[in-house]
C-alpha cells in the first residue's frame, strides 16, 4: 500500500498505544480477576460473619480480635516462627554446606543429585512417606527396636517434638535445590579474586568467610527470601503428617485458616487469618530484601 | 487495520470467558429418566454406588455418575459453592444435624415430604429416623443409610482368652482387664478425626439426657458429671487399655492382627473388615456395648444417618427426587446392603449378612434406645473442637479439665451467637 500523504507521528504513536493497549488488556484482566478481586473479597469477607451459604454479614473488626485473643492462634504463630527459623538452620544451612563441599569437585553434580530427588515430590507426598516412618509403630521405632531400642520419644505426638520432625522432613526436601542454587552462585563468582586469595594464603574457613560468603551475598538474599516466604506458607506437609495435631500442637497459620474456613465454616475468621498471614509475608519479604539487596551492598 | 483488531479480539475474548465465568441460575430439566450426576464424601464407596446402577437402570431407568471426594472439609466446601453455581447437584450425600439444617434454613434443599410419607406408608422406613429429616413438620433429604456403634471384637482373641461377650459394662470392664493381664491391648483409639467414640458411648451410657444437654448446651462440658467421665476414661487410658493414639495403622488390619481385640465403630465397619480378609462371624463379630449405668431401661445405641439429597435449583431436581423415592424401596436397599455390607434402614429390604440383620432386628426392640451421634448432634464449630481436644487428651492423658474448658469456650461462643 502507497500514500501521498505525509505520516502523521501523533496519530501512529496513538495507534501504537491502543495496540499495546489491547495486548496487554487480557494479562491485566486476568491478574486483576485472579488476584486482585480474590484479595479484596477475603479481606472483604474478614470483615464479615459468613458460613458459605446466604449473605455474608457484616461485623467489622470482630474476626481479628477473636483471631488475636484465641490462645491457640497465638500457638499457630510460634510454631509458624519455629518453621521459618528451623528451616532457615536446616534445609538452606545444609544446603549451602552441601554446594560448599561438592562446587569444586569432580563428579560433584553426581554427589549433590540424590539430595535434588526428593524436590520432585509433592508436599503431601513427603508427609505421607515420613509419618510411615515417624507414627508410632513406624519404620523408625522398628528400626530402633531391632537395636534394642523401646523407649522411644513420640515424635509426631508430642509439641513442640513434632514440629522439629516436621522441619526435618521439610529439610530432606528442600536441601537439595538449596544445593542447586548454591552452587550456582558460587560458580558465578570471578575466579580472579579468589585465585588472588588464594595466592594471598586464604583457604578453609578464611577463604568462605572473607570472600565466598560476600560475594554470596546476593544469592543468599533470594534463597533465604524464599524459605521464608514458603516456610510462613506451610501447609501441606503439616497436613500430610499430624493435620495440625494432636489438638492444634502443631498447627501453623495456614493450617489455621484453612481448618477455620473449610472446616468450621467460618469464613470470615479464615478469610481475616488469611489476610494476616498475607500480610506478615509481604511485610517480612520486603524489609528483608529491601536490606539485602539495597544499593549500598552494589546489587 | 489487522494491528487494531487481533488486540480487540484478544481483549473481547478475555472479557467474554470472565462473563461466562460468572453466570448462574438454572431451572429443573423435569427429565424423570436418564443419567444423575451425583457427589459424595464417601470416595472409596463409589464402586458400591456404580454396582448399584444395574438395578436402578432396570427399575427406575436412571443410574449413577458419581464423583467421589475423600477430604470431607474439601466436599463440603465445594457442595456450598455449586449453590451459588448452575452446577448445584442432582443429588449428594451430606450429614445430618445441624448441617443439614443450615442447607434447609437457606432453602437450599430440595423438599421430600410426600417420598416420606409414601415410604412410612408402605411399611419401608420407621418413624424414630424421621425426625433427623424433618424441618417445621417438612421432610428433607432421604437416608443414604444407616449405622449403628457397636463394639467389633476379634473372636480368636476372645476364644483364646476365654472371654464371652459382655452383657454388661462390669463384664466388658472385667474383660479389658483380663485382656491388658495378658498383654492384649482391649481397644482401639486414635487421635485424629474419630477421636470422639468412647467419650460418646460413656456420657451416653452413664446419662442420655446429659449426652443430649451437650448437644442442646443446656449442659456445660464443664460440668462435674461430665469431669468425673474423662476422669474414668484417663484411668482407663492409663491402664493401658488403648492402642497407641500416634498408630496409623489401618484398624480392620489392626483387629485382623490382634494389634487390639476391641474396636467402637458403625456397623459399616463390616465392609472394611470383609475388605481386610476377615470373615463374618467366624473371625469377628459385635456386640451392642452395655450402658454404663446398670440402672438406665434402656441400652443407648449411637446412631449415624447419613442423608441423600437434592438440590433446590438444580437442572437434574426431578430426576433427583425420583432416584431418592426408588433410594427408598425394598429392591434398592436390598442392593445396597448386598453392594456396601451395610444394615438397610428399610425393614422390608433383605440384609446380606447375617450378623448385620440380626443386628437392625435387636436394636429396633424395645430394649434399646437410639440416640444420634456425636459427630452429628454437635454443632459443627464445638464438633471440631471436641475432636481436636479428644485427640489431645488421647495423646497426652491427663487432668481433664483444661480441654473441656476449652471445648466449653467454643460452646460459649457458639450459643451465644444463637441468641
Amino acid at each position: 500500500m502507497t500514500s501521498d500523504q505525509t505520516p502523521n507521528p501523533r496519530r501512529a504513536k496513538d495507534q501504537y498505544r491502543w495496540s499495546a493497549a489491547g495486548f496487554i488488556a487480557p494479562g491485566v484482566l486476568l491478574v486483576a480477576v485472579l488476584l486482585y478481586l480474590p484479595l479484596l473479597w477475603t479481606t472483604f469477607l474478614s470483615l464479615t460473619e459468613y458460613n458459605g451459604l446466604g449473605d455474608p454479614e457484616w461485623v467489622g473488626f470482630a474476626n481479628y480480635v477473636e483471631m488475636l485473643d484465641d490462645p491457640e492462634f497465638i500457638g499457630s504463630v510460634l510454631n509458624t516462627l519455629l518453621w521459618v527459623a528451623g528451616t532457615l538452620l536446616v534445609p538452606v544451612g545444609i544446603g549451602l554446606g552441601v554446594a560448599l563441599l561438592t562446587w569444586n569437585l569432580k563428579g560433584g553434580t553426581w554427589l549433590r543429585l540424590p539430595f535434588l530427588i526428593p524436590y520432585a515430590l509433592s508436599g503431601i507426598g513427603v508427609g505421607v512417606i515420613w509419618s510411615f516412618i515417624l507414627s508410632g509403630d513406624g519404620a523408625l521405632d522398628q528400626a530402633l527396636a531391632a537395636f534394642g531400642i523401646a523407649d522411644t520419644p513420640r515424635w509426631l505426638v508430642d509439641a513442640p517434638l513434632n514440629t522439629v520432625v516436621m522441619i526435618l522432613a521439610t529439610a530432606w526436601q528442600g536441601v537439595g535445590v538449596n544445593a542447586l542454587l548454591f552452587t550456582i552462585g558460587l560458580q558465578s563468582i570471578p575466579k580472579e579474586p579468589l585465585e588472588a586469595a588464594r595466592v594471598d594464603g586464604a583457604n578453609g574457613l578464611r577463604l568462605f568467610t572473607s570472600i565466598l560468603w560476600p560475594m554470596l551475598r546476593p544469592l543468599t538474599a533470594v534463597v533465604v527470601g524464599l524459605s521464608i516466604v514458603a516456610s510462613l506458607k506451610t501447609f501441606d506437609i503439616v497436613q500430610g503428617m499430624t493435620k495440625g495435631g494432636p489438638g492444634r500442637a502443631s498447627e501453623t497459620l495456614a493450617l489455621t485458616m484453612y481448618k477455620e474456613t473449610f472446616v468450621n465454616s467460618e469464613y470470615g475468621l479464615g478469610s481475616a487469618i488469611a489476610v494476616f498471614l498475607t500480610v506478615v509475608t509481604l511485610a517480612a519479604s520486603i524489609l528483608y530484601l529491601r536490606q539485602q539487596l539495597s544499593s549500598k551492598h552494589g546489587v | 487495520m489487522r494491528s487494531r483488531t487481533i488486540p480487540l479480539i484478544a481483549a473481547a475474548a478475555a472479557a467474554s470467558l470472565l462473563l461466562a465465568s460468572c453466570g448462574g441460575g438454572n431451572e429443573d430439566d423435569g427429565a424423570t429418566t436418564g443419567t444423575l450426576d451425583f457427589y459424595t464424601n464417601k470416595a472409596a464407596w463409589e464402586p458400591d454406588f456404580d454396582e448399584l446402577n444395574a438395578q436402578s437402570e432396570g427399575d427406575v431407568d436412571i443410574s449413577l455418575n458419581t464423583t467421589g471426594y475423600s477430604d470431607a472439609a474439601q466436599y463440603d466446601a465445594f457442595i456450598k459453592q455449586s449453590f451459588r453455581t448452575d452446577k448445584s447437584p442432582g443429588l449428594f450425600t451430606w450429614q445430618t444435624g445441624p448441617s443439614l439444617a443450615e442447607l434447609v434454613d437457606e432453602g437450599l434443599v430440595a423438599e421430600t415430604t410426600d417420598i416420606w410419607t409414601k415410604a412410612v406408608d408402605e411399611g419401608w422406613i420407621g418413624d424414630d429416623l424421621k425426625d433427623a429429616y424433618t424441618f417445621d413438620g417438612k421432610q428433607y433429604c432421604v437416608p443414604m443409610n444407616v449405622a449403628y456403634w457397636v463394639m467389633y471384637y476379634n473372636k480368636h482373641v476372645f476364644e483364646e482368652q476365654g472371654i464371652a461377650e459382655p452383657t454388661t459394662w462390669a463384664e466388658l470392664d472385667a474383660a479389658a482387664t483380663r485382656l491388658s493381664g495378658a498383654g492384649i491391648t482391649p481397644y482401639y483409639q486414635t487421635s485424629t478425626l474419630f477421636t470422639f467414640p468412647w467419650f460418646q458411648q460413656l456420657v451416653a451410657g452413664t446419662d442420655p439426657e446429659l449426652y443430649n444437654g451437650l448437644a442442646t448446651g443446656e449442659v456445660k462440658y464443664t460440668d462435674p458429671r461430665i469431669v468425673a467421665i474423662m476422669e474414668t476414661w484417663r484411668d482407663q487410658q492409663e491402664a493401658g487399655w488403648f492402642s497407641d493414639a500416634g498408630a496409623t495403622v489401618d484398624p480392620a488390619v489392626g483387629l485382623k492382627q490382634g494389634d487390639f481385640a476391641m474396636i467402637n465403630f458403625g456397623s459399616f465397619f463390616n465392609g472394611s473388615l470383609d475388605g481386610a480378609g476377615m470373615v463374618s462371624g467366624e473371625d469377628y463379630d459385635m456386640f451392642v456395648i452395655p450402658a454404663v449405668n446398670p440402672d438406665l431401661d434402656k441400652t443407648p445405641v449411637a446412631v449415624e444417618s447419613g442423608p441423600l439429597c437434592v438440590a433446590e435449583n438444580s437442572s437434574q431436581k426431578t430426576l433427583g427426587l425420583e432416584y431418592s423415592e426408588w433410594w427408598m424401596s425394598p429392591d434398592a436397599q436390598t442392593a445396597w446392603s448386598a453392594a456396601r455390607g451395610d444394615v438397610a434402614f428399610n425393614p422390608k429390604a433383605t440384609v446380606a449378612d447375617p450378623m448385620l440383620e440380626e443386628l437392625g432386628t435387636t436394636v429396633a426392640g424395645d430394649e434399646y434406645e437410639r440416640y444420634d451421634r456425636y459427630y452429628e448432634a454437635t454443632p459443627t464449630p464445638i464438633l471440631t473442637v471436641a475432636l481436636e481436644q479428644f485427640g489431645a487428651f488421647i495423646a497426652n492423658p491427663g487432668d481433664p479439665l483444661p480441654f473441656l474448658e476449652t471445648i466449653q469456650a467454643e460452646a460459649d461462643d457458639y450459643w451465644a451467637d444463637q441468641g
